[in-house]
């Protein structure tokens, strides 16, 4: 990767904004990737995304493997009609789509309001970091604030 | 005399329309062709695709011909169970919001190949991706050429080879002179046609029951030598298992494929790539509701008479449906209606293998040939030129496999087998690079070979496949099987070899990265990631000044 970076992109220094709201060009190697993985903005905006997305990880394939199970195993019960001749079976499969569709919606709104500002602030705080290590003066500036 | 036969045959209307589909194809890739220069442009469309626009086109590139005919005709011949494919495929989006949309979009630029070799070795690692993505497009795009030559046959009257040559051709010049610009404005085109016939068509149906499914239902039971077992599961997906095993590879398959990830490096940012994941769910969900709609139409009101007509696989029970909900065959209405549905079926086939072609093309070219190959030597120019290169060679391929396989090719095994293969492949290295620490370039390869090769061999000595009288596993979908395979691959593999510091050292940056955004490809430059090591004092000062 590093290698066909080099042999193209060079000389487009144009400042656009990216994702995460700073200026490129971006130097990657002016960033200590450990310690920014290690800040307590990134460790919360881990924290958060992981408390949203792996409980409704589970409930969906719980939902969804349920269906499918029971569309194998018990094809009598899923043969039940629930409303004259409306049978249960095709009730939960379009249960699934609203569990898409509401699930999906959900989790696009969390990650606007939630996800996205904590995911600015870790980056800024990983350029921050890169800024001190690699910037005028080096660490020795940082100590001596 | 004999020219009046052919003409006959040939549905005059539906070529007519299916012309003007053609036509307004070819004006897009006229327009995207002078709009693709380079090689983000090629792959990505500049990444300039709006997150709405990118949703519509994720429907037309997912929504193949065994979406709309398939499971319309699964659903007319079998009842529920083609309904459960529809569930199948949605749920899947999940998959793709929750683990792969934004963290592909941060962590990537074209290929699957791209993000493993982020923090892999780059050769070894490439190869293993391009070979998964070779191998799903593979099956996919043949499975779906040859559907297109019986399809365009029996609804238009075209022989059979020179169907797949205009499919093919078509389809190269999209991608070849109008790279993702074309090809993602083709699946637009194409969502918004499939959506407005199945809407069309789904209302005309539920009018004829006075807009009361259960009705619908009911009617459908009537017209079923299966009766009440019309509703109930098990006439189609016979052992339960094989459902099960099914279900896995569908909802995990989806977040394999590379035509579809391919999609989300086409949009700016993140933000972008999640909100496409909306649209398509809003999309297709709401077409495979209509599924069934179409399927227990057609069962209703062809009934069993319609069975014969309807060919293998129930395929042609939507355009039957089309033709008498128009009227009926030989009436001015019945054939436009059927003429349309045609063309739309046309036109789904375009664009999904329009996808296919340009996210093979990028394993070969981008992949195999600029990175393994020229070792990224090549220059941004040379690496489209080899793009161009690689889809015409790969169209070639497929077109030649189609014409020579012929109508009597079995293709039903492919397009699962491609899901099997992308679960359990493609999904396992893809999802462990992006999140475990200890994964390395023995496990990824292993892995993938591993899920790879199992997929493939028990479909081979599988029930399908048709070569052994006497198969060796019992079932249809290796998934149940072949997907742990797949991460019990990456796992060992990476735990019996020796931790690589590269590995380790770059998850920190990828990890970060896939999250947050930061150094993320932007726009069309490509000064979204400086050369590791070529610190020059201007990048460092323009970066202090921040």
């Amino acid at each position: 990767m590093a290698r066909e970076e080099a042999s193209r992109g060079d000389g487009q220094t144009a400042q656009r904004p990216s994702a995460s709201g700073h200026a490129e060009p971006f130097d990657r190697t002016s960033v200590d990737w450990e310690a920014a993985e290690n800040s307590p903005e990134f460790k919360e905006l881990i924290r958060k995304k992981k408390a949203f997305v792996l409980p409704a990880t589970i409930f969906f394939f719980a939902w969804y493997f349920g269906y499918i199970i029971l569309s194998g195993y018990a094809p009598e019960f899923m043969a039940e009609s629930i409303y004259e001749g409306f049978t249960l079976g095709y009730a939960i499969a379009l249960t699934q789509f609203i569990m898409v569709w509401v699930l999906s919606v959900w989790y696009v709104r969390k990650a606007d309001r939630d996800f996205d500002p904590l995911a600015r602030r870790a980056a800024e705080k990983a350029i921050e970091s890169g800024r001190r290590a690699t910037g005028p003066g080096g660490g020795s500036e940082v100590t001596a604030r | 005399m004999n020219v009046f036969f052919i003409a006959a045959d040939v549905n005059v209307e539906a070529l007519v329309i299916f012309g003007v589909v053609l036509g307004i194809t070819l004006l897009i890739t006229y327009w995207a062709s002078k709009r693709t220069h380079t090689t983000t442009e090629f792959w990505a469309a500049g990444r300039g695709i709006t997150g709405a626009q990118n949703g519509f086109a994720i429907a037309g590139d997912y929504m193949s011909a065994a979406s709309f005919l398939g499971i319309a005709g699964l659903i007319f011949l079998f009842g529920i169970d083609g309904f459960i494919y529809s569930v199948g495929f949605l749920v899947a989006f999940l998959v793709v919001l929750f683990l792969l949309a934004e963290r592909m979009r941060n962590a990537g630029k074209f290929t699957i190949a791209d993000v493993l070799s982020f923090r892999l070795n780059e050769r070894p690692a490439r190869a293993a991706a391009a070979l998964g993505t070779l191998a799903v497009a593979g099956f996919y795009l043949i499975a779906q050429m040859v559907g297109a030559g019986v399809l365009i046959n029996a609804l238009v009257g075209l022989g059979f080879e020179l169907s797949v040559l205009i499919t093919g051709v078509f389809m190269l010049s999209y991608v070849i002179f109008g790279g993702m610009l074309a090809t993602t404005w083709v699946q637009i085109v194409k969502a918004v046609l499939l959506m407005t016939a199945t809407i069309v068509l789904s209302f005309f149906v539920l009018e004829r029951v006075g807009f009361n499914p259960v009705d619908l239902f009911n009617e459908a039971v009537a017209q079923s030598d299966d009766g009440e077992a019309f509703l109930q599961p098990g006439l189609f997906l016979t052992s339960p298992i094989d459902t099960v095993s099914l279900g896995i590879a569908l909802v995990l398959g989806t977040a394999g494929l590379p035509h579809i990830l391919m999609r989300f490096f086409t949009v700016p940012d993140a933000k972008a790539a999640r909100q496409s994941v909306v649209w398509a769910v809003a999309l297709i969900g709401a077409f495979y509701i209509m599924t069934t709609f179409l399927g227990f139409g057609a069962r209703a009101f062809l009934g069993t008479a319609g069975e014969e007509s309807a060919g293998e696989g129930g395929n042609l029970a939507a355009p039957l449906l089309a033709e008498e909900i128009g009227g009926g065959a030989g009436t001015i209405g019945g054939d436009a209606f059927l003429a349309i549905i045609s063309a739309v079926a046309f036109a789904t086939i375009l664009a999904v293998v329009a996808g296919l072609v340009i996210s093979a093309s990028g394993a070969v070219a981008h992949d195999v040939w600029s990175n393994i190959v020229r070792k990224g030597r090549e220059s941004d120019r040379e690496e489209v030129v080899a793009a161009r290169i690689a889809a015409g060679t790969i169209g070639g391929i497929a077109i030649l496999v189609a014409i020579v396989g012929g109508e009597g090719l079995n293709v039903s095994y492919m397009v699962g087998l491609a899901f099997a293969v992308a679960a359990s492949a493609n999904f396992p290295a893809l999802v462990l690079a992006l999140t475990w620490r200890r994964l390395n370039t023995t496990g990824a390869v292993s892995g993938v070979l591993l899920g790879t090769i199992s997929s493939i061999g028990l479909v081979v000595v599988g029930p399908d496949f048709g070569v052994l009288d006497d198969p060796l596993f019992e079932l249809s979908n290796p998934g149940i099987i072949s997907i742990p395979l797949g991460f019990l691959g990456c796992i060992v593999g990476s735990l019996l070899s020796k931790g690589e510091g590269k590995a380790a050292r770059n998850f920190d940056e990828l990890y970060v990265r896939s999250e947050t955004g930061l150094g993320a490809e932007v726009g069309s430059a490509e000064g979204g990631l400086r050369p590791r090591g070529k610190e020059s004092a201007a990048a460092v000062s323009t970066f202090v000044q921040i």
